[in-house]
């Protein structure tokens, strides 16, 4: 059964969150008003001193433990900064992925030095992450990956090729999964992680330009690269385990369904008070979808938070909701692209990406970005083979 | 917070064992020719199923509308052929609403939709006039009870059927649906209706809907998923096919949406927080899960699934019928686009967030 262990007609947010969602908003008002960054939607901007902003308030690794720079604040507490941000459009993408994923991981798997070196510098917004998971030949099967690692006197040799990688531009370090055993048989085994500085000799980043010209993603070349002992994060050949164990709050976080979220607000303002029924059941039902979308996230956040007495940072691991997550980024995926199919069909204007009009500007950058989000993080046709093996069990 | 608490843990344990020993293909079959089974409402009753969620001062077993909702959740995956719904969800509310005692046996209720029923004094009682169309199980209830205008005011009014002209129809699952004709047909009890308004019953019809469509879209996803593990075709189990595997998957998904919003809604209503949006939004999304699901289960099931033999039919019957009752999605998609639209863009994320 699905949700077995959540109650969903007592899921609510707890005062402090709903203060702190007061505070965010205060916050992001403030920001728009003073012209700190223009929103786009498609992608997250690159904004190191919005970042910087964030962290001086504390929700960047607002769940980790203070001794590594956290706030020991709740999963929903994050996960309304995190909402917050994305209905604001705001430029989130220097700190995405170490508040996302490499804190977490490290917290979960790091050696104290590894924790006392990057969470609190993370934390304060000065340093920034990027992800060295997929390879030209391992996207979607992703423990195909080729990029090597070999002992070698204090440390380790890397060779190899990332691709996709966002930000790697822009970002210090990057976590990257590689073969440190030769091939067993099984291909799950023999891969770990590695942080390895993107200053380091040996590395060359080249951009990747997206359909629309704009650079985000990179394709990142590793060359005899030197990882020193003290960077390997967990335990060597145990990768492919860490990397998988975290993706329940992953999948299902708000970022799976609110990316083109902003253009559903210009949409509800552009189509004004009293607009024709086709509109209205059309916003209804955006707008059931959305709610639904959200309580299922937000059951997710709540079931895995690890509560007051848990290890800050790591997600309980004694529930598995991994299948409903993967069932949230499904659909909520296909929800973001709905809302672009219903804003081009009701406002029937011609997409143009340098319009004036926000609305305009919206639709004209989510057209073209709504191809992305059912690929990366896994696509939707790997999620719903995972959904169904979940459902059905072994078969033979 | 975050776990169900033990009591309604306990009550939802208790009612799937009930409905798991009560409730099978026999009895659902028999049920198709005598609109509901009597057999299965004594059992509920014994357990005073009936009566969750209604407070006990009306003569109700107590319990929140939350509670109610979960049991509500498991008769949907059973497709319990009882006015469990109607009973404790609708009449139970308008009777204890109005300071009335909840009597014994299956209820009815109505009016949710534009009909009117008109009630006067007379002497000491009060008589009762209207035409409704599609009752639930009015033909089986113990009573009706109806939100009627009169002079003063609403009134919630307590009828027997059997002083009433019942013309017998049926949804598309067979279940009762009938023609009430009351032509100054006395009240058994009757007060004034001090909370219930016709937009809150038709709320809590739409709640209740969703939330039996949440359960029986979880049946019909086991079905299914059992069928995919057992038949083989081409040599293998159909379930080790990615074409089955990926709409199975699909299928998940809108049942998962399903028990999310039903369930969700139940506590916004229990809470009184935008009840309206999440309602809406629940019975939106449940009728648009059982569109999808019950056509996926059937695809997955082939031929076999649109027997009359088969289980599956039950439940698939059920879904086509409830996501039309108390307002379909396109429905309730209007009334909800147009007061989200009234409000305005900037109320838009506000209302979202309130939960």
């Amino acid at each position: 059964m699905l949700f077995e262990n959540v109650d969903f007609s007592a899921l609510e947010l707890p005062a402090p969150a709903l203060k702190l969602r007061e505070e965010v908003r205060e916050f992001l008002k403030a920001e728009v008003a003073a012209g700190s960054f223009t929103p786009h939607l498609g992608h997250t901007e690159f904004d190191a001193e919005f970042t910087r902003k964030v962290a001086s308030r504390g929700w960047i690794g607002m769940t980790w433990p203070r001794r590594y720079g956290g706030q020991e604040r709740s999963y929903l507490e994050r996960f309304v900064v995190t909402e917050e941000m994305l209905a604001a459009a705001a430029p989130c993408a220097a700190h995405w992925f170490g508040d996302r994923q490499t804190g977490p991981s490290l917290l979960r798997y790091g050696s104290e030095q590894l924790k006392q070196k990057y969470l609190p510098a993370i934390a304060r917004g000065e340093c920034y992450f990027a992800l060295g998971m997929s390879e030209p030949n391992a996207g979607s099967d992703l423990a195909s990956v080729k990029t090597r690692a070999e002992r070698v006197a204090g440390g380790w040799r890397v060779t190899g090729q990332k691709v996709w990688t966002s930000w790697a531009h822009k970002a210090h370090a990057f976590f990257v999964l590689c073969r440190t055993a030769p091939d067993s048989g099984d291909r799950h085994e023999g891969l770990s992680q590695l942080i390895v500085e993107l200053d380091a000799p040996g590395i060359t980043v080249r951009p990747i330009r997206f359909l629309n010209g704009r650079h985000h993603f990179n394709e990142v070349f590793l060359d005899n690269v030197f990882v020193p002992e003290d960077r390997v994060v967990g335990e060597i050949g145990q990768g492919w385990k860490q990397v998988t164990s975290e993706l329940a709050l992953e999948r299902s976080g708000p970022e799976r369904y609110m990316t083109t979220f902003p253009l559903l607000v210009e949409l509800i303002r552009r189509l004004g008070k009293a607009p024709d029924a086709r509109a209205q059941e059309a916003v209804g039902r955006l707008t059931a979808r959305l709610w639904t979308l959200r309580r299922m996230s937000l059951a997710i956040a709540l079931t895995l938070d690890p509560g007051p007495d848990g290890e800050r940072g790591a997600a309980r691991a004694t529930v598995d909701l991994a299948t409903e997550a993967a069932l949230v980024k499904d659909m909520g995926t296909f929800f973001e692209r709905e809302i672009v199919d219903a804003a081009r069909l009701l406002a029937a204007v011609e997409p143009t990406p340098d319009a004036t009009d926000t609305f305009e500007r919206y639709l004209a950058e989510t057209i073209v970005s709504a191809p992305i989000a059912t690929i990366r993080g896994g696509t939707t046709q790997v999620l719903r083979t995972l959904i169904a093996r979940r459902l059905l069990g072994p078969l033979k | 917070m975050n776990a169900p608490d033990d009591v309604r843990s306990m009550l939802v344990e208790s009612a799937t064992r009930l409905l798991n020993d009560q409730v099978d293909q026999k009895m659902l079959d028999a049920a198709k020719d005598d609109g509901w089974s009597a057999r299965l409402w004594h059992a509920l009753e014994e357990a005073e199923l009936p009566r969750v969620g209604i407070p006990e001062e009306a003569g109700g077993a107590g319990g929140t509308l939350s509670d109610l909702a979960a049991v509500l959740r498991v008769a949907g995956r059973f497709a319990a052929p009882v006015p469990l719904a109607e009973t404790a969800m609708l009449s139970g509310w308008m009777l204890a609403s109005a300071g009335l005692p909840v009597p014994r046996g299956p209820l009815a209720a109505g009016p949710a939709g534009d009909e009117v029923v008109r009630t006067r004094r007379d002497g000491r009682r009060w008589l009762v006039s209207g035409t409704l169309a599609r009752v639930p199980w009015a033909r089986v209830a113990a009573r009706l009870v109806l939100l009627a205008q009169a002079d003063q005011g609403a009134v919630v009014v307590s009828v027997d059927p059997a002083r009433c002209a019942i013309r017998p129809g049926r949804n598309l699952a067979t279940e009762p649906r009938d023609g009430v004709l009351l032509d100054n047909v006395v009240a058994e009890a009757a007060a004034p209706a001090t909370n219930v308004t016709r937009s809150a019953l038709r709320l809590r019809g739409a709640l209740a809907r969703a939330l039996l469509t949440a359960g029986a879209l979880e049946r019909t996803l086991e079905l299914a998923v059992r069928y995919a593990q057992e038949r083989v075709q081409f040599g293998r189990r159909i379930g080790q096919f990615q074409a089955i595997q990926q709409e199975l998957a699909r299928f998940a998904g809108e049942v998962a949406a399903a028990v999310a919003a039903a369930l969700s809604a139940a506590g916004a209503m229990e809470r009184g927080s935008d009840v309206t949006l999440a309602v809406a939004s629940a019975k939106i999304r449940t009728a648009e899960a059982a569109r999808e699901g019950a056509l996926i289960a059937h695809q997955v099931h082939g031929a076999i699934g649109v027997t009359s033999e088969y289980l599956l039919h039950h439940s698939t019957l059920r879904l086509w019928a409830w996501r039309e009752e108390y307002g379909n999605e396109a429905e309730w998609a209007t009334t909800l686009g147009g007061i989200i639209q009234k409000r305005g863009a900037d109320a838009f994320w506000p209302a979202i967030t309130t939960t």
